[in-house]
């Protein structure tokens, strides 16, 4: 019983009625809290652990899934890796070697989708990648390169030149570096070989082009873009071995002459002590030669260059050998000719121009390519045997392919496709031209006789594009003059290059040019115009238009002003060279048009910068003649500071030298440049103004502008410290000049009676000019000048004026401060040089009451020049006039206070004057 | 006047100056308006020669085979012991102001007023077919305006030359591969320039009269330096008071003789660069220079002992020469066999041959030439038919138009 009880209570049950609710247990759980998510984009970065990508798979478990069979993981895996290593890029450093090799292996996987992702992520890769950095693996590359390229299935074939379009953006060096091996490749994916019995009589392998039904593309557009991977690819092999610049036409031939070559410099120092090694090179030259059969092991790069590549002419010809009859076979397909056969009916036409165009630009580089290498008539030679017939055959058989050709053949077709074509209008051209440098490149001068036929239509075609030829561009054009220059040179006939340089030059007339195409013409005739320069034939047999070209020269420059300065040195080139080199017909241009070159407002020589300035300025020596009126604007411009004071230095030495006075070695022509106007030159640019501005000079009042003293009738203008040293600086070299003419008392006689002329009488003078003046007469003057009575007075009050202006001088005026040293300089020279200035200009001094407030600064001047040295015995000789002025100046003052400029004076004056009355006493008690 | 200037002597080392001199036999030359002239040492003239212009430049090989002359534009060749006229250059296009051999004698280099400074090699001048213009070796281009003096280190053809130019520059070049080396800038156009016999110096002498002194081993190297006189200050021989005309380094390298327009003749110590000794002229001094004291210079009464043979006028080979063969030397086995010289009947057959010869060059001459001229005048013919048709065409539409 007890029993049962017992078990009652411990499991009650517990009785649940309907409407009420339950109770709480005792266990329950509360969940009435809310929850929210917490994000955590990034793992905080633990070391040990690699970086993951957003599927949290690190760079190990994204290289070993490569391995996977299945595609898609594959793929997968290579856009993750992309992932990764776009976040990360370190990984791409420590990883690379692995990341490559996986890579490059699935170049030739069987699933598109792989390949595709394996290109994305290659050209991803190069972008990050330098150079040198891949260098190392690249032989892996290239060889899962053409493994894919060899590879037997065509869908891996088509992706393998999309790598090869990566490849060749990037990398060129190092892909041209295995060229062999690719251009094999290449001729391999467009043709097969034939095999034939007669290979084992070690005949030439014979290739022909293959037509493979299977593929996505037909074959021709396969052939297209197989051929326009193999131009770019030869396009950086041609830039790798001689990093010409794109598309040259006409400059490369320049480029080999006019290049200057950086000698080697050797520092011996360095060498000594082991340093630096030694680089010997043949024939002293900068830089190794290239096809010297001795080579020593280039240090660049770090594959060996053993393997034939295109390194050699012979493998050039080998090459030659494969791959031309294959393109001429391409080209026979794609010819318009063709057009009317039913299997090719349905090319589109767009396509096989463009088919044409690879052709002749593969064609065109390997010409390049040959021309590099030594023996060069050789192999021009050898391509015009093998090929010349060929080519003749098929390239010139319709020759000028033009539009409206094209048009006839294709007539059925829609209005839009008509369309079409007038846009590829102008590739047309460049075909032409492109071809034309081809078929021109194989003639020469000894074969001209047998190509005159077909060397005269390219020739017409030539001279009618050019004579049309507004709306060319600048690489049409380039190519066009290329062509021009070598129809030239392969005809020496006078007539023939004659009507090549007038299209030319009708082209070169046309008013609306656009500049590059300017410069381009402008470098082929002073290309022409060198040649004709270096042949020997002399005189008869110059061409009438080049005469003409060069005397239009001058006017172009200053047509030109200062609208394009690159164009207008280019022009002074040519004209400086044909200056020197005297030709008739341009120096009476260039002196015809000279006034307006040398202008000083708005000439050619203030207009353009500063070497251009110099290289005019130059071309003053070589003017056959130099009228007055060309000698004042000189001056003008030398004393505007529109040009730097060295270069009038130079232009002033210039005419030095063509005056009659240099004497240097035989005479220049005798009254190019009159005596009379070489002195006024001379004293126009020592007075530095010209007389108008000297006259509006004389109205100007007021302090900040002049300064004035009552004592002298010459008030000074102060001129601005940039135009005060420029003039100093020309003054120098006039100075210098003039003291070199033989005759030195004619030549200051000159001198004073300009200066009587024109200034004495002015009221207003600027201080620069003052000085000059002074400055010249201190150089110039020697025992036999006679001064006039005017020129004495003259140059006294100039001096006290001058000397006034400095003492009055701020010492915080620092634009004017810097003025003091020379023109103090002058002015003691001057007075030292000529007593009869220091007394008058004493005597000038006559204070009254009208100057009271000048008598410090008279004092204090009075005061140096006793005190200067070289002045000193003057002033002993004057002693009378100062002890005069000192007891006026005493009047004056009485009744004030002694001030402490005239105690200093009083002071110097006894000890240096008054302690030797009369005469002049000897030095010997100066301190 | 101006024959006077073109030789002064300096006198500072006693001794010679003038144009040029001729090695071994000590006869210097001198050259007036339009004359050349070797004079022996005391003044007496041995030969005078009337050249066809103004002489402005003459030196001779240093050993002593050959003279040239720069007259106008040319320069004129001679042998010195045939007196022949070798050959006539024409390739600068202004008048010579500067002529200069290497010391082997195995080139010689040109400056002249058009700004070209040309290195020629003597022997493909010489061996050149006289129809052919001879080619220079190199042509320096660079200077932009007249060159004044060349100057030519030690070496032979691997030497290096210095060209001072108006155009304020001194530029070094290297004989052998005719690169630009160096180029100083100065403040001033540059009139003389020369190198010390170490070359570790280039003088130059400005136009305002002072010369420069140019360290070439400075450091650090520059291809394109600066001369700025006021930061150089330690490198100027101040004390001509206008242009230099001249410079020479005495063989020890301590002494500068330096000639000037201001009419005095210079003599300067390097080292401390002060003015040893002036000498004064009455004129502009052109020409100065140092050389050792030949042998017989101070023997007033000594004859030289080749004399000079008279030097031609023409050019070697194009007046009477074809009979001799013109190339070759012609070698005379003593005094005996001259004696024998040809009968009437070789020299008659031999005019006759020299008659045919040029009658037959003048027929078919040069075959390429004819040849060329041919197609040369076909090809006018078809443009000035061209042009008659189409003038024909023209004039027949104007016609029949104004018909209507």
């Amino acid at each position: 019983m007890t029993k049962k009880r017992k078990r009652q209570e411990d499991f009650q049950k517990v009785k649940l009625k309907v409407g009420k609710k339950k109770p709480k247990l005792e266990n329950v759980t509360d969940t009435n809290f809310k929850t929210k998510a917490i994000q955590i984009p990034e793992q905080l970065k633990e070391d040990g652990m690699l970086p993951v990508q957003n599927r949290k798979l690190n760079i190990k478990d994204l290289l070993s899934q490569m391995h996977h069979y299945s595609a898609g993981v594959k793929q997968s895996a290579l856009v993750g890796l992309k992932d990764l290593l776009s976040q990360y890029p370190f990984i791409i450093d420590a990883h690379l070697s692995n990341i490559i090799s996986e890579v490059a292996a699935v170049f030739t996987d069987k699933d598109s989708g792989v390949r595709g992702a394996a290109v994305c992520l290659l050209q991803f890769l190069a972008s990050k990648l330098r150079a040198e950095q891949i260098a190392p693996y690249f032989p892996l590359v290239s060889a899962h390169l053409s493994s894919a390229m060899t590879h037997i299935s065509e869908g891996i074939q088509e992706d393998s030149l999309k790598v090869l379009d990566i490849l060749l953006e990037e990398y060129p060096v190092l892909l041209t570096d295995r060229s062999s091996i690719l251009l094999k490749n290449f001729v391999e994916l467009i043709s097969h070989q034939q095999l034939s019995k007669r290979l084992k009589n070690r005949q030439k392998i014979s290739w022909m082009l293959s037509v493979n039904p299977n593929r996505r593309v037909t074959s021709q557009q396969w052939r297209l873009n197989v051929l326009v991977r193999l131009r770019k690819f030869l396009r950086a092999l041609v830039d790798g071995v001689s990093e010409l610049e794109d598309e040259e036409g006409l400059q490369e031939q320049k480029e080999g002459s006019l290049s200057l070559k950086n000698p080697v410099c050797t520092n011996w120092k360095e060498h000594a002590s082991n340093q630096q090694p030694i680089q010997l090179y043949e024939n002293g030259g900068s830089q190794p030669k290239i096809n010297s059969s001795f080579r020593l092991r280039s240090l660049v790069s770090m594959t060996d260059r053993m393997e034939k590549g295109l390194s050699s002419a012979e493998n050039v010809k080998g090459f030659i050998e494969i791959i031309i009859p294959l393109l001429i076979e391409c080209w026979i397909e794609a010819s318009p000719a063709q057009l009317g056969a039913p299997v090719l009916g349905n090319l589109l036409e767009p396509e096989s121009q463009q088919l044409m165009q690879q052709v002749l630009n593969i064609i065109h580089l390997l010409w390049k390519l040959t021309k590099q290498h030594d023996e060069m008539h050789k192999m021009e030679v050898w391509l015009r045997v093998n090929y010349l017939v060929d080519f003749k055959q098929h390239f010139m058989r319709h020759f000028p392919y033009s539009f409206q050709e094209t048009v006839k053949h294709k007539k059925k077709d829609s209005y839009k496709r008509y369309e079409q074509n007038v846009s590829n209008n102008i590739d047309h051209l460049l075909l032409n031209l492109i071809l034309c440098d081809i078929m021109v490149s194989l003639s020469s001068a000894s074969t001209l006789h047998m190509d005159s036929d077909w060397l005269d239509r390219i020739r017409n075609f030539v001279t009618d594009t050019l004579q049309d030829g507004s709306k060319l561009n600048s690489k049409q054009l380039n190519r066009l003059l290329g062509v021009t220059w070598r129809l030239m040179q392969i005809q020496r006939n006078k007539v023939a290059a004659e009507t090549l340089i007038k299209a030319v030059f009708t082209l070169y007339q046309q008013k609306n040019l656009l500049f590059p195409v300017r410069t381009l013409l402008l470098k082929f005739f002073s290309r022409v115009y060198q040649k004709e320069e270096l042949s020997p034939q002399g005189v008869r047999n110059r061409s009438k238009i080049l005469s003409r070209w060069l005397a239009g020269l001058p006017l172009q420059l200053v047509l030109l002003g200062s609208k394009n300065p690159e164009l207008s040195n280019q022009l002074i080139d040519t004209i400086h060279s044909a200056a020197s080199h005297s030709k008739k017909e341009l120096l009476q241009s260039l002196q015809a048009i000279v006034s307006r070159i040398y202008d000083p407002l708005d000439g050619t020589l203030v207009l353009l910068p500063a070497e251009s300035q110099q290289r005019l300025v130059q071309l003053v020596y070589f003017l056959p003649c130099l009228p007055t009126s060309l000698l004042s604007s000189l001056s003008r411009c030398c004393i505007m500071g529109r040009m730097s004071s060295e270069l009038a230095a130079t232009l002033i030495g210039i005419l030095h030298m063509r005056s009659s006075f240099a004497g240097w070695k035989c005479q220049v022509q005798e009254g190019s440049l009159n005596d009379i106007d070489y002195f006024s030159f001379f004293f126009s640019t020592l007075t530095g103004f010209s007389r108008e501005e000297l006259m509006s000079l004389q109205s100007i009042r007021g302090k900040p502008h002049i300064s004035q003293t009552q004592l002298s009738p010459v008030r000074l203008y102060l001129t601005d410290l940039d135009q005060f040293l420029h003039h100093w600086s020309v003054t120098e070299v006039v100075c210098h000049s003039l003291s070199t003419i033989p005759s030195r008392s004619q030549c200051f006689d000159i001198l004073q009676s300009g200066i009587c002329k024109y200034l004495v009488g002015m009221a207003v003078i600027p201080d620069s000019t003052a000085g000059s003046i002074l400055c010249a007469i201190n150089k110039l003057l020697d025992q036999a000048c006679i001064l006039s009575e005017n020129l004495h007075k003259f140059l006294a009050s100039c001096c006290y004026s001058l000397l006034y202006f400095l003492l009055t001088l701020d010492k915080e005026d620092a634009e004017h401060i810097q003025k003091r040293d020379v023109l103090w300089g002058s002015c003691i020279s001057m007075l030292a040089l000529l007593p009869r200035v220091l007394r008058l200009m004493l005597q000038s001094l006559q204070v009254s009451r009208v100057c009271r407030e000048e008598l410090p600064v008279i004092a204090q001047l009075l005061r140096l020049l006793i005190q200067h040295g070289q002045l000193r015995s003057h002033m002993v000789t004057n002693e009378l006039l100062v002890q005069q002025i000192i007891k006026d100046m005493m009047t004056l003052k009485t009744g004030e206070v002694q001030e402490q400029w005239l105690t200093d004076l009083h002071y110097c004056f006894n000890i240096y004057l008054a302690s030797h009355p009369q005469g002049p006493g000897p030095m010997n008690t100066v301190y | 006047k101006r024959g006077v200037v073109v030789s002064r002597s300096n006198g500072a080392r006693g001794e010679n100056g003038g144009a040029a001199l001729r090695s071994g036999a000590g006869e210097l030359e001198q050259c007036g308006v339009g004359t050349l002239s070797p004079p022996t040492m005391c003044d007496q003239l041995q030969q005078k020669i009337i050249c066809p212009g103004l002489v402005s430049c003459l030196t001779a090989s240093p050993n002593g085979l050959y003279i040239l002359a720069g007259i106008a534009e040319s320069i004129y060749l001679w042998e010195v012991s045939s007196g022949n006229l070798l050959a006539i250059l024409n390739r600068h296009y202004q008048d010579l102001t500067c002529l200069c051999f290497t010391d082997d004698s195995s080139h010689f280099l040109s400056g002249a007023k058009d700004c070209l400074a040309l290195v020629w090699n003597l022997y493909s001048v010489l061996q050149v077919e006289s129809t052919q213009i001879p080619d220079p070796r190199h042509v320096w281009s660079r200077h932009t305006l007249p060159i004044t003096d060349l100057c030519c280190g030690f070496g032979g053809p691997l030497a290096r030359a210095a060209t001072a130019s108006l155009d304020q520059t001194v530029k070094l070049w290297e004989i052998s591969s005719g690169e630009l080396l160096l180029s100083v800038l100065f403040d001033v156009g540059i009139t003389a320039v020369t190198l010390d016999p170490a070359e570790y110096h280039l003088f130059c002498g400005g136009m305002d009269g002072s010369v420069f002194q140019v360290e070439l081993c400075a450091w650090p190297v520059q291809r394109d330096r600066n001369f700025q006189t006021e930061r150089e200050n330690g490198k100027t021989f101040k004390g001509h008071r206008n242009q230099v005309t001249c410079l020479s380094v005495s063989t020890d390298g301590s002494l500068l003789l330096s000639g000037s327009h201001d009419e005095t003749v210079r003599l300067w110590e390097i080292q401390s660069k002060q003015c040893l000794r002036t000498v004064t002229h009455k004129g502009p001094v052109t020409n100065a220079f140092i050389v050792l004291a030949p042998a017989n210079m101070l023997h007033p009464d000594s004859k030289p002992n080749v004399p000079l043979p008279k030097f031609s006028k023409h050019l070697h080979g194009t007046e009477s020469s074809d009979a001799q063969g013109g190339e070759g030397v012609t070698l005379r086995l003593g005094l005996h066999q001259q004696g024998s010289g040809e009968s009437y009947l070789e020299r008659a057959e031999r005019l006759y041959s020299q008659m045919c010869s040029t009658r037959e060059k003048n027929l078919m001459g040069d075959q390429e030439q004819l040849k060329i001229q041919v197609t040369d005048l076909e090809e006018e013919v078809r443009t000035l038919r061209k042009i008659n048709k189409n003038l024909f065409e023209f004039s027949a539409r104007f016609l029949t138009k104004s018909a209507k």
